[in-house]
């Protein structure tokens, strides 16, 4: 086998035909390999620029950039970009001393911060609901949400209610229209359509399960707390569509945490 | 023989010279006239100058280079599973494996979700009694939660010389449901757990947490503690 390796090399390197295939190869990938760059290069225009072992203002510092040197900035976690200097150094650069670089261009070097403005203007939201009721069941929820624009959200919602008579799991997909984004307290009303699924507890006459459509209109209100949170309370008033002569009405309350990114 | 060659170099001196006269027949001598026009152009305004009309700017046709920014991937999600023990109040300890996703929204704060099964054994009443109470189905404990945590005490632990790999400690508490012996409980949940990440894109956790929900399924009500400690391997993308 230690005979063999060597022996290939050779025939394949005298083989013509497969080392012309090989070159034309090399010569044909060469220019991907150099005409862009793979990471964004920013300069350091501060005195130096500090390099932490993690993601996370606890972990040590263990190297510095200095001034007018350049990182490769590789990843984000967070707050934190990962980048490596010239010499190939590894670490993570916070958030707010990456804002102080700039492009080769001499640009800042602009990225979304998670601030007030970015409550304002942000494209994906997500939630917890930790309080939550379902027509006085307990209930836990979560949800996650699309903007449109600054006042226009796409809502799915996903919930489990756990009751004395009944459990059941809804899924709601609706739209939300925020009035004032721009406010700390930021007030909006919903509308939207959804399933239910209800499981009698067995205890009971009719214990078979059922599904049922719902629509709802509702109404909440966020307040921006600090960084990418905010804090989100609303009301739902759904419309159970069953197959009974009389439709149910139930109502929703909720409150719990959202964050944006 | 000496008079024809003064001849011959005579017909030569003036062929030249006859040729350096008739030069601007054939487009030579160009460059020299450009030259001179430039001169006199820059006699000109130099005079306009002098005159105070503005000089003639060049416009520079310099095209800026113009920088691709390439995206910045971000790597807040984080996806697994984990494997481990659960002790179910008063049906003993089994294992227990589940997954779990999370999102790290600040360097402090994450939010993890988290859905497991076990099997329950059997109470000292049923091994005593031969008896059972819940059927093979009830018997399945599944859970899921929705946890808001918080990272705690950064380092680092060091293997060896050579390598270093950062860890954390974290903490965290949520809700969700639980389904065992055929009801579905509100769950409270609250834990803490340990993290080391060998590289920027994986982690090994231990963690520890109890789930405890109101149950009556003994003929008593009371709260069930069902504590459960896991290894889990999680890829952040």
């Amino acid at each position: 086998m230690r005979e063999l390796a060597p022996r290939l090399g050779r025939s394949a390197l005298r083989s013509p035909v497969l080392f012309r295939a090989c070159a034309l190869l090399v010569l044909l990938l060469a220019p991907l390999a150099v005409s862009a760059r793979e990471y964004l290069q920013v300069f350091v225009t501060t005195p130096y620029l500090e390099l932490h072992t993690g993601p996370g203002r606890g972990y040590p510092v263990f190297n510095v950039v200095e001034r007018g040197a350049s990182v490769d900035v590789l990843k984000r976690r967070t707050d934190w970009f990962k980048v490596r200097t010239e010499r190939g150094v590894e670490g993570w650069a916070a958030q707010h001393d990456m804002l102080k670089t700039v492009l080769a261009d001499g640009t800042a070097f602009t990225f979304d911060v998670g601030d007030r403005a970015g409550f304002t203007s942000h494209h994906w939201e997500g939630g917890v609901f930790l309080y939550g009721d379902w027509g006085g069941a307990s209930e836990i929820s979560a949800y996650g949400s699309y903007s449109l624009t600054n006042t226009l959200q796409v809502e799915l919602t996903v919930s489990e209610f756990l009751g004395n008579t009944a459990n059941g799991t809804t899924a709601d997909v609706g739209l939300a229209h925020v009035f004032f984004p721009q406010w700390r307290w930021s007030p909006f009303v919903s509308l939207g359509t959804g399933i239910v699924q209800t499981e009698p507890k067995a205890t009971l006459v009719v214990p078979a399960d059922r599904s049922d459509q719902s629509a709802y209109v509702g109404a909440g209100i966020r307040f921006y707390l600090t960084r990418r949170f905010f804090l989100r309370g609303e009301y739902k008033d759904h419309i159970i569509f069953t197959k009974r002569n009389e439709n149910e009405k139930v109502d929703e309350w909720k409150a719990g945490f959202g964050f944006f990114f | 023989m000496e008079s024809r060659i003064r001849v011959l170099l005579l017909i030569l001196i003036a062929s030249l010279s006859g040729c350096a006269s008739t030069r601007h027949l054939f487009g030579h001598g160009h460059s020299q006239n450009v030259s001179q026009s430039s001169d006199a152009q820059s006699v000109q305004s130099e005079q306009q100058d002098v005159n105070g009309t503005p000089p003639r700017v060049i416009e520079p046709q310099v095209e800026r280079r113009q920088i691709k920014v390439p995206k910045i991937r971000s790597q807040n999600f984080e996806l697994g599973g984990y494997l481990g023990t659960l002790n179910i109040e008063d049906f003993g300890a089994h294992e227990v494996y589940g997954i779990q996703a999370g999102y790290h929204i600040t360097e402090d704060f994450f939010f993890q979700a988290e859905a497991g099964r076990s099997k329950a054994g059997y109470t000292s009443f049923e091994v005593l009694s031969g008896i059972q109470l819940l059927t093979t189905d009830e018997r399945w404990f599944k859970y899921y939660d929705l946890s808001l945590g918080y990272n705690l005490l950064p380092g680092e632990i060091f293997l060896g010389r050579n390598t270093a790999m950062i860890s954390s400690m974290y903490i965290l508490a949520g809700i969700g449901g639980t389904q065992f012996g055929g009801d579905q409980k509100f769950t409270v949940n609250f834990g803490a757990g340990y993290k080391v990440l060998p590289a920027d894109w994986v982690a090994v956790h231990v963690a520890v947490e109890d789930r405890v929900y109101n149950t009556d399924l003994l003929g008593v009500n009371k709260l069930a503690s069902n504590l459960e400690a896991h290894i889990g391997l999680t890829f952040f993308f």
